[in-house]
């Protein structure tokens, strides 16, 4: 049978609408991609998805494969006359990109919007040197104040339009791969794994919140799982001109592996080894404080699970043309089958 | 027939200010056989000429093809540095996705800056200056040729989108001013359907060059000497919730803009008042722009040669010179149908300089 590739399951997922607390919205849809590869899959009360996929060995341990489901986005605070919209902003969006981007607000139905900009033709001196703040912004979306009304309560999630875009070196641009790009290469690699290859019981959290300050969705997750052993997958910064190589790491080199205080070491060694052994390429991230994933929510979430952070790169984080390149993601795809499958580590960390 | 069709692929089409050919050659595909009657000036406007019953009397209308855009300045570690052409506020670049036309292909590309992850506190509040973009193509490995070049030209990359109640809103690159040339080949076919005979030559012109102020116009107004000129364009407009009504400029929604006075010309009152009386004649909404901003052909059409007598329609377009441009629908037609009637009411002794 012909499987479905990287690029595609990542168009699937990304192009999902799951704004941080609006992470049940296209439910369904999620449910008709994902669920027909697992055993069961259960909603708890911050909204996260916890799929599960049973070994056939029995007395398998448990592992826990973090990848947060939510993305950035805005959220309707108030509608003026003309139709356009006020909002507030949901996680950590970047100012630089708003004015003039194309977003869709999720009232009973989704509408089409623009974000609000000064043609220079209008400006006052200096004008164009400052960002305004993103409450001031305000969003055009060609209805009548009274029907918009009728169909867009407040807080409404707003999301940034799903529009992807293939570059030259084999990458992929568009919004909301921070982190869906990561869960779709954990479902492909599970959807083309056999249960009797399964070192252990994998339990696949789509966490909720993880862009917004509560980050609740790895705390209950991992505590509801209560694995054995957990990887924690992420994007991670990649490298552009304007940062230091230090700070960020490459497209096109193959994933990278988290080392500091919050990760586990040795599965962190263990997991190196693996990609070696599998040819794949590992580059080293320092994170001396948090690793700013779910990690250590998940290491904390039950009296400390051993866990691995995993990156994929990916440049322009929390814009709408965020970039990786498919390459990685493939890479990240054979990782996680290779782990899942790997009876040395499931039993090395098997709790006693 | 009220169809969108046309400026949909018009907005759509590859034309920056200095490489309008894909532009022309969509224009000319979609004149069809009346494209004969058209020839390219020393410019490189195009001018269809609609011959009428008095060869003595002349009438231009215009639009330009150009539309803001880029250009490749140099390449450092794989990425593009790029300069904008035309007025291109960089608070709507960062982000973007943008095409480079080379070697007669179109690349794909991104406007990169720093992650928000990595900004300081300083660099969130200020917009990032252009000279600190680039635009990320993709990676390519050592000795690999990197499909652009400086000199290659760019635009926005954006789709044509019909949205807002009852889809009356439009979005899209370029509409400034490709809605101009739009209008324009529907007044030829209409005029070559009907076999109108106009009591003047009529000069339909699609010029080069203006959003960086050159100016084809300025050579087609010269070498056509017109009586009168008609020139197309789209107006910023401020009708956005919140800003006092003055200061709106114009109203989205409610017909095609006339200018009194902009930055580079004072307009002709006898033709603004021929423009509010055919529209009022015909029941299509018109209306006057209420603050002094931009500048268009006109500035240069109503100085050349002997002097020519100039009106500005336009189109009132939200978030000009941006990839999402927006506008009314309904003021394209509106612009259209009174463009028409115009040129047919037109008596052009009452426009005699005494």
């Amino acid at each position: 049978m012909e499987t479905k590739s990287i690029k595609q399951w990542i168009l699937d997922l990304c192009g999902l609408m799951s704004v941080s607390g609006s992470e049940s919205y296209d439910e369904n849809k999620l449910m008709e991609l994902v669920r027909p590869f697992f055993d069961s899959v259960e909603r708890d009360p911050v909204g996260n998805y916890l799929f599960l996929k049973k070994s056939r060995r029995e007395n398998a341990p448990r592992l826990l494969l973090d990848t947060h489901y939510d993305e950035i986005g805005m959220m309707v605070r108030e509608i003026l006359e003309g139709g356009f919209v006020r909002i507030t902003n949901i996680g950590g969006l970047d100012p630089r990109i708003l004015p003039a981007a194309e977003v869709v607000l999720y009232g009973e139905k989704p509408v089409f919007g623009v974000i609000v900009s000064t043609p220079p033709h209008l400006q006052k001196p200096g004008e164009s040197s400052k960002l305004q703040d993103v409450r001031d912004l305000l969003i055009d979306t060609g209805y009548t104040k009274e029907t918009l009304e009728k169909i867009l309560p407040i807080g409404s999630p707003v999301g940034y339009m799903p529009r992807y875009t293939e570059l030259e070196g084999g990458e992929l641009a568009g919004k909301s791969m921070d982190n869906k790009a990561c869960g779709a290469c954990v479902i492909k690699a599970l959807s083309e794994t056999d249960p009797d290859e399964l070192a252990a019981d994998v339990y696949v959290l789509f966490s909720a919140k993880e862009e917004s300050s509560s980050t609740a969705g790895a705390n209950v997750g991992a505590y509801r799982a209560d694995p054995d052993y957990a990887m924690c997958i992420d994007v991670n910064l990649g490298k552009t001109p304007d940062v230091s190589k230090d700070e960020t790491v490459e497209l096109g080199k193959g994933i990278s592996l988290t080392y500091g205080p919050v990760v586990s070491r040795k599965l962190t060694d263990r997991t190196a080894e693996l990609c070696r052994n599998a040819g794949l390429n590992v580059q080293p991230y320092i994170a001396t404080r948090s690793t700013g994933t779910n990690t250590v929510k998940i290491v904390l979430g039950r009296a400390g699970i051993p866990t691995v952070d995993v990156g994929l790169p990916l440049k322009y984080m929390h814009t709408y043309n965020e970039v990786l390149v498919l390459k990685d993601a493939e890479d990240l795809c054979r990782l996680v089958r290779e782990f899942v499958c790997d009876a040395r580590i499931a039993e090395e960390f098997r709790r006693g | 027939m009220d169809n969108l069709d046309l400026l949909k692929e018009l907005c759509e089409t590859f034309g920056p200010s200095g490489w309008e050919d894909p532009v022309k050659e969509k224009i000319l595909e979609e004149l069809g056989p009346l494209s004969r009657l058209v020839r390219e000036d020393r410019a490189g406007n195009l001018i269809l000429t609609v011959s009428g019953t008095d060869h003595s009397r002349k009438v231009m209308v215009s639009a330009h093809m150009d539309e803001v855009g880029f250009m490749v300045s140099g390449i450092e570690d794989g990425y593009l540095k790029f300069r904008t052409v035309g007025g291109i506020d960089p608070r709507v670049l960062c982000g973007r996705r943008v095409q480079i036309l080379h070697d007669g292909r179109y690349v794909n590309g991104v406007i990169g800056s720093k992650a928000v992850h990595h900004q300081t506190e300083e660099e969130r509040s200020q917009a990032t200056k252009v000279k600190d973009m680039y635009i990320d193509i993709g990676s390519f490995e050592e000795g690999e040729d990197i499909p652009a070049a400086m000199c290659d030209y760019g635009t926005f990359l954006s789709e044509f989108v019909r949205f807002g109640e009852e889809d009356r809103m439009i979005k899209a690159k370029a509409i400034d001013d490709r809605l101009g040339c739009a209008i324009l080949i529907e007044l030829a076919r209409e005029l070559a359907k009907n076999h109108t005979m106009l009591p003047y030559d009529l000069y339909i012109c699609f010029t080069r060059c203006e959003e960086i102020g050159y100016s084809g116009a300025t050579v087609a107004a010269s070498v056509i000497q017109p009586d009168i000129a008609v020139v197309l364009e789209s107006t910023a407009v401020g009708d956005l919730a919140g800003t006092e009504d003055h200061a709106r400029v114009a109203e989205t929604g409610a017909g095609g803009v006339l200018s009194l006075v902009d930055r580079s010309t004072i307009y002709d009152e006898d033709l603004i008042r021929f423009a509010l009386a055919t529209g009022e004649k015909h029941g299509i909404p018109v209306q006057v722009k209420k603050w002094v901003s931009g500048g268009n052909d006109a500035g240069h059409i109503h100085k050349s040669g002997r002097g020519v007598r100039c009106l500005a329609l336009s189109a009132p377009a939200r978030y000009l010179h941006s990839p999402s441009t927006v506008i009314c629908a309904q003021d394209y037609f509106c612009m259209r149908d009174l463009l028409s009637h115009m040129l047919q009411d037109l008596q052009i002794s009452d426009f005699e300089t005494r």
